[in-house]
């Protein structure tokens, strides 16, 4: 056994490959050493905030739409997908998949690592893209997955119409003064209603390694049912639970697409 | 319009440094070696107990350091059935979860060792595993904390732990606790914590999967007209279009006894419309103390529910009947009944063959090889 194993070490082809390894390994040793800070990324942190009519809110408060009714929001949740960052060159750069923002829950953030640099917007879906929506089992995903069954918290309508892309829900009251019972539910969907919402930071915004950044992404509820070219009276609409093409879920789409905002 | 998504890139010079990691870890970790054992508490002679996940469910969570092991479950069996964990010896957990009840309780509330009696009907014990909170109002996070509480709770079991755990530890003929625990955990030294921890491996293997409906959806058995029409109401929104916004003549149960995973329950909190006013339960606003939680409870899973009477959490409705006149009315408008309910517009307006046909998909969801599996049945 020795001799048979002293024989082998002394080939020349165990030469060369023990010259290959200590290559690689002094290669991978240096690259490791040489590890720039620029390659570390750094954590941007998208605080969710609630507002409305740019006054910040929590869901429970009792508030005023735009043709005078009360309404008080019990429920506001969303997805959102294919988060990316505009770099200085124009390009976009992709930074998380999917997340689920639920304004029930204490502190709602989305966090992404960035490759250091500089950005000047971020775009990200509202809803989710036809290929992670319908059809798809939240079974398959682990439970702590935005899709899965725990994590969808709600979210999921039906195998083939897919998840629900934001839901808007509370009760309103259709005289002012009257007690607030009247249901107001907003289940917006299906993969028409996907829409793309775009942000410029107001000023450029430097990402450097290891460094944590932190922005609010500032959703104005009462813009959901009030924009330039449409609004939303909930006592004669407060139900929707689809959302294609110009059905009230497709207007409630377009209107939330203009109620985003960034602040520092 | 919709770019292709790619995922998270892996660093380059991340995956050398990660090699390295790994053959660190392989060396140095003798724990890699043993991933069924984590913590303090575990025979790493212990086997490793195959849970199998059944057909679209999803994966279920179980902590690390509380791993399924053979002789874990098999010694939370005998404790689930054990009634020297009663101040009396009369009751043991299977008294107030009876199999043949999918684990819950005929009587609207469950009488105690003292013959007191709680304000709330004993819940079904039915693929517990996969909820994400326990008790009515959700107030226990795990499983390991909910079981220590009906042991020590006055209205339940009455029995301090530390007494409990002496009578356990002092159990040296059959079945021989001190032993058992040290096959299960590794110690003869019996805690509070390492009996909840074998009885929620126990209650982890709770699992109904074979239901008609389960098989139907497994392609193994087809429903029948009435089932399907009835499966179909289910899944549609509810109320007449006329004068509901969005109906489909439909019973708007999926909304909330969703079929995702096939749990029958979103495990979240909701109020479905039972009640006015709160003061004699106020549900998960007593865990919370948020007014919006007020006359919120856990939606509970319909799994069996053909044989989990009487129903709500205090066990108001007896039969499934009162159930579905209860949601056909609409419910009881209050500050905090939830949007689904249609107690604005009349109800679901569902007409008695609409009513049989959802009663009859409801039928579907019972799983007698679930309450009958010997290795569940009381062993004393
Ligand atoms: C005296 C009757 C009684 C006994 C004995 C009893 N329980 Fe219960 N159990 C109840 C009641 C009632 C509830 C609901 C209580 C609540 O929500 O406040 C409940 C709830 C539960 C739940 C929560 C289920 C869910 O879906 O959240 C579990 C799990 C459970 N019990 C397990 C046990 C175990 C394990 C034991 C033995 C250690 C036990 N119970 C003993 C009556 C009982
Ligand atoms: C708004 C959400 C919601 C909707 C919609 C809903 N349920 Fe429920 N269901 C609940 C909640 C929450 C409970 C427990 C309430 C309580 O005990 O306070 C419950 C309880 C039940 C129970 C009793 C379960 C038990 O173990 O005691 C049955 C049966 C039931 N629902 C059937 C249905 C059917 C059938 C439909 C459709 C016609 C339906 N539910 C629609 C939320 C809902």
């Amino acid at each position: 056994m020795n001799c048979k194993s002293s024989k082998r070490k002394n080939t020349p082809l165990h030469a060369v490959t023990w010259v290959a390894f200590t290559f690689l390994l002094i290669q991978g040793c240096t690259q490791v050493w040489w590890w720039s800070n620029e390659s570390i990324p750094g954590t941007l942190r998208f605080d969710a905030q609630l507002e409305w009519n740019a006054e910040s809110t929590v869901l429970g408060d009792v508030t005023i739409d735009h043709l005078g009714h009360s309404i008080r929001l019990d429920n506001v949740q969303m997805y959102i997908s294919e988060m990316e960052l505009r770099s200085e060159s124009g390009d976009w750069a992709p930074i998380g998949d999917v997340a689920l923002i639920d304004f029930s829950v204490l502190n709602p953030r989305i966090l992404a690592p960035v490759p250091a640099g500089v950005y000047d917007a971020v775009r990200f879906g509202m809803g989710l893209p036809p290929e992670i929506n319908s059809d798809m089992d939240p079974a398959s995903y682990a439970n702590d997955h935005p899709l899965s069954v725990a994590g969808s918290a709600g979210m999921f309508w039906t195998w083939s119409s897919g998840y629900v892309f934001v839901k808007y829900e509370g009760k309103f009251a259709g005289e002012a003064g009257d007690p607030l019972l009247e249901p107001l539910s907003y289940h917006c969907g299906t993969d028409s209603s996907y829409r793309t919402v775009t942000l410029e930071f107001a000023e450029p915004v430097y990402i450097q390694s290891r460094q944590l950044t932190v922005y609010e992404l500032v959703f104005d509820a009462a813009k959901a049912l009030v924009g330039e070219t449409d609004s939303i009276d909930v006592v004669t609409d407060p139900v929707t639970h689809n959302g294609s093409g110009t059905t009230l879920g497709g207007r409630l789409m377009n209107l939330m697409d203009d109620a985003w905002t960034l602040r520092q | 319009m919709i770019a292709s998504r790619p995922q998270f890139r892996p660093i380059p010079q991340l995956t050398g440094f990660l090699w390295a990691l790994a053959l660190i870890c392989l060396t140095s970790c003798d724990r890699c070696q043993d991933p069924g054992c984590v913590g303090a508490d575990c025979n790493p002679e212990a086997t490793p107990y195959l849970l199998e996940i059944p057909p679209f469910f999803p994966p279920m969570d179980i902590p690390a350091d509380n791993l399924l092991t053979v002789e874990g479950v098999h010694l939370g069996h005998l404790l689930f059935w054990e009634k020297s964990l009663s101040e009396d010896g009369s009751i043991s957990c299977g008294s107030c979860h009876l199999p043949e009840h999918g684990f819950s309780d005929p009587s609207p509330y469950s009488t105690g060792i003292t013959g007191a009696q709680g304000i709330r009907n004993a819940m079904a014990i039915i693929n517990i595993g996969w909820a994400s909170s326990y008790f009515w109002d959700g107030r226990a996070a795990t499983l390991e904390e909910q079981i220590l509480e009906p042991v020590a709770h006055p209205d339940e079991m009455a029995l301090p732990w530390p007494q409990a755990v002496a009578r356990l530890q002092a159990n040296s003929e059959a079945p021989g606790y001190p032993q058992l625990f040290l096959e299960a955990f590794g110690t003869t030294t019996i805690t509070a914590e390492l009996t909840s921890k074998a009885i929620a491996q126990f209650l982890r293997t709770l699992i109904s999967a074979d239901s008609k409906f389960d098989q139907w959806r497994r392609g193994e058995t087809s429903l029948s007209d009435d089932e399907f029409a009835g499966y179909e109401i289910f899944l549609r929104e509810g109320g007449d279009p006329e004068t509901t916004p969005g109906g489909q003549f439909g019973g708007d149960c999926f909304h909330c006894h969703g079929e995702a995973g096939l749990q029958f329950s979103d495990y979240l909190f909701r109020n479905n419309g039972l009640d006015g006013s709160f003061g004699a339960d106020a549900g998960r606003a007593g865990v919370t103390g948020m007014p919006l939680d007020s006359g919120r409870f856990k939606t509970p899973t319909l799994r069996n529910i053909t044989l989990t009477a009487p129903y709500m959490h205090d066990g108001r409705f007896i039969t499934l009947e009162e159930v579905l006149d209860h949601y056909n009315s609409g419910g009881v408008p209050s500050t905090t009944i939830d949007p689904f309910m249609k107690y604005t517009t009349g109800g679901l307006a569902l007409n008695p063959v609409q009513k049989t046909q959802l009663l009859a998909f409801l039928e579907t969801l019972t799983d007698t090889s679930f309450i009958a599996a010997s290795q569940f049945q009381d062993p004393h």
